[in-house]
């Protein structure tokens, strides 16, 4: 089970590689819109966990390249604060508020992926 | 005869000659006396003459004869015989052969042969003439002309033919005179008998006249004694001719005889009275209203012997002269009162002169006045007003005050014009009580749906008298006017003569319509000026009430009209204000301003709209400015509306600065976003610390997860109210959410000194996000507290038949609504706020976020339901969610 995690914080990339590793998830990382695609398209994650504020391209668009290519690939948003006026959140599989504490992350995942 | 004798005796002749002498003595007797003769039997004058002069010429054997008369100095021919064509009529004394004759005063013989005198006549050859005498007077001359023989020579008169002819010349001279003196007494005879006809004619003409005359002719002796009195007379004064005559005249009233008698005096000493105007009694003791022209009568030698007088009755004319005398004087009260009327602009005045004119012993004179007007709506008619003395106390007094006041009609109406009004008489309160719808059928009711005058001169025969003016008024008689104007009855005028008894005649009747018609259109004019000046006034006080600066400009910029606004705006009294140039007081400028829009339309003739910076007044203005036209299409003014829009433009930058707020906002939430991350890392890696570590530097990793999470927990709560997904809902009994709720709210409520009371129906149980409907009733439960001093608070909960459209299988018709309601008695949410409190970020409170009800409603919706509101200011405010009981798609 790959799951490509998209981040622009280095740090956050860091800690969820450990944190998923240790769920015995395979993790591929990305730390901008354009490397995630390059990445998405090279390694053909099982999952995406996508970070919706990102300086290059906003994780928004990113979903809807993602969801172009791959619809049946699960995406994850995470994010700062609520984004769910906007209707392309819609369109992803889950909504995660970005916290320290990644149970919460971790739950979502294994629904998906129970779900699958 | 002597004459004769005397022309015998003359001649003396010796008596050879006697024989012939004799002879001819004899012929010459015998002429005389043929000629005596001839001529005494006649008695005509003319043909006397004549006889002379045709009887002489037989007897001297002459051709013609020329009887001349003395007239006016000349001679004129009287008579001729012979050779009367072509002599001369009238001759001057001197002039021919008659004329030296009548200068000579002795016979003239003429022989053309001879020379020695000129006749007159050309054609005869000789002639003898003689003057006509009496003693020394001349009365004319006898002429004979051409004496002829038996052969019919011509041959001269002789000497026997001289004594001959100056004899008859003298008898002549005599038979003349006397026919002449006959002819004249004559003549005089026949002139006295036609003056005497002619008198008498006269006198039966004047007397036929006198006797005829439709004049009263009376003669008097210089005391007064009838001495005639003709038919006339006797129609005239009643008195008939037998019982005057002798008397004093019987026809002077005894008042009156003392003036009689120096007219008399006045007579007596030659003069004549012309059109007397004076009166006379007549047999039945009338008066009546004559002229009489008095004058002299004088007999034959000119003494005044009696008077006359000539009486004419003038009664009638006398009577119809007072009529247009009283006539004349009530149309120019009337006239005076109907103009004090129409300057009189108050109703009150107006009908209070009305009465008064009415009731006036001046004015038309009756008792009690009252005028009745329509009311709106046509449905019935009021007393309006009442003059009159309410019983006969008041109507004593108030009569006997008015003539001690002695107070025409014109004062009288001034001060009820100018004076203050009263309107406090008993009778004016009667009539003011008196209402009668037009249903009923009674005079007055009549009156106005039939638009014309009653006159009812005894109630108690009238059926359709008004039993409320019979009872409330005691009134037994009485008129009742319409008041009509434009052909509509806009009330009633009622009149009587309660006090006086005195009737009311078709006259008074006549005046009286005359009358309403002036009362009716001054009423309505008065009703339509009120009209105007209300309708003025309304535009007045809009035009003082509106809150912008509103002022019209004549073109010349002088400010002509300002509303309060500009008089607070500029800080000056209005006459300050007003007649000034518009760029002095607005603009403190000393010449129009190049971008002022009264200027602008001044120029262009157009409306013009512009917001203008005016630093003079200290703010910026939008202003229109209409162009004014008078009715030729000329420009004279404009109008403008001035409206301070500072306040506008300070909200303007409100908004931008919320703008620049929002901004803020957006930057703080990309801060946390900044923040949120490394705390992420922080937190997460720390959590991996915590789990690896033992002992002490795990209860210190643990510290360093705790306090993210508390950080964490901060982010959520300002940046955001999801913290976990929609997707978990529950069952929960409604009584528990509203326990848990209250238990939390319960110290805060009570703190405000309000009550918090549940009313929660045991049965419901909803299926919610616990949390978020949590959230969402805390929200409202908490403003609910907020909104409340030492009032209550109720929470309830029921479940009540959806209100949602039935769907196209219909079966959500029979599914219900669990409703959960927060009430308070609090103050109530403006209605002007009731669409803006969803609003994100609106708040009345200053510590309010503005999110709160924005969110409830998210949360609400969420659950598919529905969430309204009612509030009244001052009384409170009700929340209610509506929520499905089977709960809403996820």
């Amino acid at each position: 089970m790959k799951i490509l995690v998209v981040d622009d914080e280095k740090n956050i990339l860091k800690l969820y590689k450990a944190e998923l590793e240790d769920e015995g998830y395979t993790v591929v990382t990305a730390n901008s819109g354009k490397e995630a695609l390059e990445v998405f398209r090279a390694e053909n994650p099982d999952i995406v966990t996508l970070d919706i504020m990102m300086p290059d391209m906003d994780g928004i668009q990113v979903l809807r390249q993602l969801k172009q290519e791959k619809p049946q690939t699960p995406v994850i948003m995470l994010t700062a604060y609520d984004y769910r006026d906007d209707f392309s959140v819609w369109v992803s599989d889950a909504y995660v508020v970005k916290s320290s504490d990644l149970v919460t992350l971790k739950n979502t995942i294994k629904q998906i992926i129970e779900k699958k | 005869m002597n004459n004769h004798d005397i022309t015998y005796q003359g001649p003396s002749k010796p008596s050879s000659e006697a024989h012939r002498s004799a002879d001819a003595e004899l012929r010459r007797l015998k002429v005389l006396h043929a000629i005596t003769t001839s001529v005494l039997s006649i008695t005509d004058f003319q043909e006397l003459l004549k006889n002379i002069a045709i009887e002489s010429v037989k007897f001297f054997n002459a051709s013609g004869s020329i009887l001349r008369l003395l007239e006016g100095g000349k001679l004129k021919v009287e008579a001729c015989s012979g050779l009367c064509d072509g002599i001369k009529i009238e001759l001057e004394i001197g002039e021919g052969i008659c004329g030296v004759a009548a200068r000579e005063g002795k016979t003239v013989y003429y022989n053309r042969a001879d020379g020695i005198y000129q006749a007159a006549m050309q054609s005869i050859e000789v002639g003898i003439c003689t003057p006509l005498k009496i003693g020394d007077t001349l009365m004319g001359t006898f002429s004979l002309y051409d004496k002829m023989t038996v052969d019919g020579d011509i041959i001269p008169f002789g000497e026997d033919d001289r004594i001959t002819l100056e004899g008859f010349a003298s008898v002549a001279a005599i038979v003349i005179e006397k026919s002449m003196l006959y002819e004249k007494a004559l003549k005089q005879e026949r002139e006295a008998v036609e003056a005497k006809r002619q008198v008498e004619e006269l006198k039966d003409y004047l007397e036929g006249l006198i006797e005829n005359s439709p004049d009263a002719i009376v003669t008097t002796d210089l005391d007064g004694v009838v001495t005639s009195w003709n038919d006339a007379s006797e129609k005239m004064f009643g008195y008939a001719r037998e019982e005057v005559m002798g008397q004093f005249l019987p026809n002077v009233p005894h008042f009156l005889v003392d003036t009689e008698k120096s007219y008399m005096v006045q007579i007596r000493n030659g003069e004549t009275l012309k059109d007397l105007e004076t009166v006379r009694k007549t047999s039945d003791g009338r008066i009546i209203d004559v002229n009489i022209n008095m004058s002299p009568i004088k007999n034959s030698s000119g003494d005044i012997i009696g008077i006359s007088r000539v009486g004419r009755d003038i009664t009638e004319r006398k009577r119809i002269e007072k009529d247009l005398l009283r006539k004349n004087n009530e149309l120019s009260r009337l006239l005076f009162i109907s103009s004090t009327m129409r300057g009189t602009l108050e109703l009150d005045r107006l009908l209070r002169m009305v009465l008064t004119a009415v009731t006036m012993g001046d004015g038309l004179g009756f008792n009690r006045a009252m005028l009745f007007l329509i009311e709106e709506g046509g449905r019935t008619i009021k007393g309006a007003m009442g003059v009159g003395p309410a019983n006969h106390d008041e109507a004593w007094e108030i009569w006997s005050r008015l003539s001690m006041e002695n107070k025409d009609i014109h004062t009288i109406m001034q001060e009820i014009e100018l004076g203050p009004l009263r309107k406090d008489s008993l009778m004016d309160r009667l009539c003011c009580g008196i209402e009668v719808t037009l249903d009923d059928d009674t005079v007055l009711t009549r009156a106005v749906k039939e638009k014309r005058a009653f006159n009812i001169p005894d109630v108690r025969t009238e059926p359709l008298s008004d039993a409320v003016l019979i009872q409330q008024l005691g009134t037994m008689a009485y008129a009742v006017l319409p008041l009509i104007s434009r052909n509509k009855v806009i009330g009633v005028l009622w009149v009587d003569n309660l006090y006086s008894r005195k009737p009311i005649t078709d006259h008074d009747m006549n005046i009286l319509k005359g009358f309403t018609d002036q009362i009716a259109s001054a009423i309505e004019n008065l009703r339509l000026f009120e009209h105007v000046t209300e309708a003025e006034q309304e535009l007045e006080n809009i035009f003082e009430s509106i809150s912008d600066l509103m002022y019209i400009n004549a073109r010349d910029y002088s400010i002509k009209k300002i509303n309060r606004a500009v008089v607070d705006k500029i800080g000056k009294p209005p006459e300050e204000i007003i007649g000034k140039k518009c760029y002095e007081i607005f603009h403190g400028m000393d010449s129009p301003w190049e971008l002022c829009p009264h200027h602008k339309t001044v120029s262009t003739n157009r409306s013009y709209v512009g917001e203008v910076d005016d630093p003079n007044l200290g703010g910026t203005f939008l202003i229109s400015s209409s162009p004014l036209f008078d009715q030729g299409g000329e420009l004279t003014g404009t109008v403008h509306i001035a409206r301070d829009v500072s306040e506008i433009k300070k909200l303007k930058e409100k908004m931008v600065s919320i703008e620049r707020m929002a901004a803020l906002g957006e930057m703080a939430a990309k801060v946390a976003h900044e923040i949120r991350n490394p705390l992420l890392s922080i937190g997460g890696f720390a959590r991996r610390l915590e789990k690896r570590l033992d002992s002490d530097l795990r209860e210190h990793a643990k510290i360093i997860v705790d306090e993210v999470r508390r950080l964490e927990g901060i982010l959520n709560n300002t940046l955001s109210f999801v913290k976990s997904s929609v997707t978990e809902r529950r069952e929960v009994a409604a009584a528990d959410l509203i326990a848990d709720i209250t238990t939390l709210l319960e110290p805060a409520v009570n703190e405000r000194g309000n009550v918090l009371r549940k009313e929660v129906d045991h049965s419901v149980t909803l299926i919610i996000n616990y949390d978020r409907m949590k959230e969402a009733i805390l929200n409202l439960v908490s403003n609910a507290n907020h909104a409340t001093e030492n009032g209550m608070i109720t929470v309830g909960v029921y479940s009540e038949s959806s209100f949602s459209e039935p769907d196209l299988l219909d079966h959500r018709a029979e599914e219900k609504d669990a409703i959960i309601e927060i009430r308070d008695t609090g103050y109530g949410i403006r209605e002007e706020d009731l669409d803006r409190i969803w609003d994100p970020f609106f708040t009345t409170r200053p510590t309010g976020t503005g999110l709160g009800l924005s969110i409830t409603k998210r949360i609400v919706e969420e659950h598919a339901g529905r969430i309204d509101v009612e509030s009244k200011v001052g009384e409170g405010t009700i929340f209610r969610i509506y929520l499905p009981l089977k709960g809403g798609p996820a």
